[in-house]
């Protein structure tokens, strides 16, 4: 039987404007998000298109021009082994961004499989999962964090996979707390009713309608994720040089305070502006998403 | 309330279970036990040597076995034994704790203190100049790498010190870490302690006091819209009395949750900003064991702090009930 009905969005008023088109419309009243989210296209324009524009190499020593001032040649001067330390932003900036929105998406999109078990099932599956939850909730995370990337660490995958185990959890209650609204309303007991199958229940017709908290969580998961790396790459534990990123250049620029502070300044600089412009995006989307503002 | 309070100790049993086995699997699936690192070490141990070291530290026994042992001696207070610090692990954490909060008390009374007012008074101009500062101000403080701050306050106030010439700024030329200069007594060693804390205290509460205005705010907005807000304006009090009494009260109430929350963290130290600092509290021991593969002290610090927050979590969960009446224990 072809069960294609067009699944049902919260808040659709019959011949008003669509739930995303009013979101989009509230989202560009927003300025400070619609900058935020500027600057990030801007980042990753910057950090795809940068590198291979560059004269230099990530990798590429000059040991004739070792901790150089800006330049012309060198735009933000050389570090202590002669690499270019603009090429090295923009190339960490691929390592830094990929690692964030990797390990949000992971997180959510494994936060959204087990809040959504828990929400539709209920009962003593619901228990189980949201236990595992709160204790995963209440062991404090940076700690875990640095243990786990001792040796899980030093590949880019291993440092989105320890980051992602310990998001994931925000966006398990978030679904769940929404499904257990959901799951008895008309249009799921419908879908119910013609003999729709769980899995198609919940991927068509409940996950859709809760995905606007994820969103929101997602993107400040990003920032959060971000933060994360950063700091066990500082610690020296997440990306391991030569590959650079804004972390582990913040790492090696620490040493060299006294002789060479500007090193510091910049990998922390795209750190703190990324991060600020996630949160700001998180902030303007869950505005324009919030659907209690629309009655 | 005694009901609730033993009902809520017994759900504290599965929880802190829970937590147990997942500190000890994350360290006992961990590649190399603490033999196989001393091997790696030293390669002049003979097999013969591994398998009695193994037998002698119960590695050779099953982990369900292994799980049950170091679960008895953690609940005596036997927390293992240090290999890089070549002392017990409870002792070695007890010589810490002091020092984090030295650091970790004044910072949290400095957050607190900015922002509990900046929150009331932003929450109470909500959309005012004001308002949007206190609001981009914590944006900034909870988007900023703390240990970033960190390094960039090393170099302004122990590197460069641009104020140098203007004498009666010289009091901000301040040690770029540690934790007091050698061969300093008496008061004089009160100041040099005090010059000490400045700046990691000043990077640590920046982090507290963008998370405490943020939530003193959004508390302070909900509760001015309550009726019992408007009641009190409508017989006529006076607007101050209105927030003091009234208003700022019932903010405070899911504000000392949030305290009690934040307090097994105290014991836990800043593992970033007191590595950066090298401040030698609990956090930057944390971050030196894991970094020397000596997981018996992480292991051990991890479940202080797992059994400190499941204890504060109830802590404040009671602390809610018992100051908002409102508030039913079931």
């Amino acid at each position: 039987m072809a069960i294609d009905a067009k699944p049902a969005l919260p808040f659709e008023v019959p011949g008003g404007e669509g739930y995303w088109r009013a979101a989009w419309r509230r989202m560009k009243h927003h300025r400070v998000a619609m900058a935020g989210g500027i600057v990030i296209l801007i980042f990753i324009a910057a950090a795809v298109a940068g590198p291979p524009l560059s004269p230099y190499s990530f990798d590429q020593i000059d040991l004739r021009h070792r901790k150089a001032l800006p330049t012309l040649s060198h735009l933000l001067g050389t570090d202590e082994l002669g690499h270019d330390v603009f090429t090295r932003l923009l190339y960490a900036g691929r390592i830094s961004l990929s690692v964030g929105f990797s390990a949000a998406l992971a997180a959510a999109l494994f936060g959204m499989v087990i809040g959504g078990v828990a929400g539709y099932y209920g009962r003593w599956v619901d228990n189980a999962l949201m236990r595992v939850t709160d204790i995963m909730f209440s062991v404090p995370d940076l700690p875990i964090l640095i243990i786990l990337s001792r040796y899980l660490g030093g590949s880019v995958a291993g440092i989105i996979f320890v980051i992602g185990i310990f998001a994931w959890m925000g966006v398990a209650r978030l679904v769940r707390g929404e499904l257990l609204k959901l799951r008895r309303q008309d249009f799921a007991e419908a879908a119910r009713a013609i003999g729709a199958r769980d899995v198609r229940i919940l991927a068509r017709h409940l996950i859709p309608n809760a995905l606007a908290p994820v969103i929101v969580s997602a993107t400040l998961t990003v920032g959060g994720a971000i933060l994360s790396e950063a700091a066990l790459s500082f610690l020296g534990i997440g990306i391991q040089p030569p590959i650079p990123s804004w972390g582990n250049m913040l790492q090696n620029a620490q040493d060299f305070v006294w002789t060479t502070p500007w090193l510091a300044v910049w990998p922390g600089v795209m750190i703190f502006l990324t991060v600020l412009c996630f949160n700001f995006l998180g902030d303007g989307l869950r505005d324009a998403l919030d659907p209690r503002l629309r009655i | 309330m005694s009901r609730y309070i033993a009902r809520r100790l017994l759900q504290m049993i599965p929880l802190f279970l829970g937590l147990s086995v997942l500190v000890f699997l994350l360290l006992a699936l961990a590649p190399g036990d603490p033999v196989d690192l001393l091997v790696f070490g030293n390669p002049h141990v003979r097999p013969a040597d591994v398998v009695r070291l193994k037998h002698l530290y119960g590695l050779d026994q099953p982990l369900h076995i292994r799980y049950v042992k170091w679960l008895w001696a953690t609940l005596h207070g036997d927390l293992g034994y240090s290999r890089t610090y070549k002392q017990p692990v409870f002792s070695l954490m007890a010589s810490r704790i002091g020092n984090s909060l030295w650091l970790q008390i004044p910072a949290l009374l400095l957050a607190l203190s900015v922002a509990v007012p900046v929150g009331i008074y932003s929450a109470l101009r909500q959309y005012s100049a004001a308002d949007y500062a206190a609001t981009l101000f914590t944006f900034l403080g909870v988007s900023i790498p703390a240990f970033w701050f960190g390094i960039m306050m090393i170099y302004l106030c122990a590197v460069w010190h641009p104020w140098t010439s203007l004498s009666f700024l010289a009091w901000l030329t301040l040690p770029a870490g540690g934790f007091s200069s050698p061969g300093v007594s008496g008061g004089a060693a009160v100041v040099d302690r005090l010059r000490y804390m400045v700046l990691p205290t000043v990077v640590l509460s920046l982090v507290f006091m963008a998370g405490y205005t943020r939530y003193t705010r959004s508390s302070m907005l909900e509760v001015v819209r309550q009726d019992y807000v408007r009641t009190a304006r409508a017989k006529g009090l006076p607007e101050w009395i209105v927030i003091h009494k009234h208003a700022v009260r019932n903010t405070m109430i899911p504000l000392v949750t949030i305290i009690a929350l934040s307090i097994p963290g105290l014991f836990a130290g800043a593992p970033l900003t007191e590595t950066v600092f090298g401040w030698p509290g609990v956090g930057q021991l944390f971050v030196a064991s894991v970094l020397a593969g000596d997981f018996a002290v992480a292991q051990g610090i991890i479940m202080l702090l797992a059994v400190l927050v499941i204890f504060f979590n109830l802590f404040a969960d009671i602390a809610y009930a018992a100051l908002d009446p409102r508030v039913r224990y079931d």
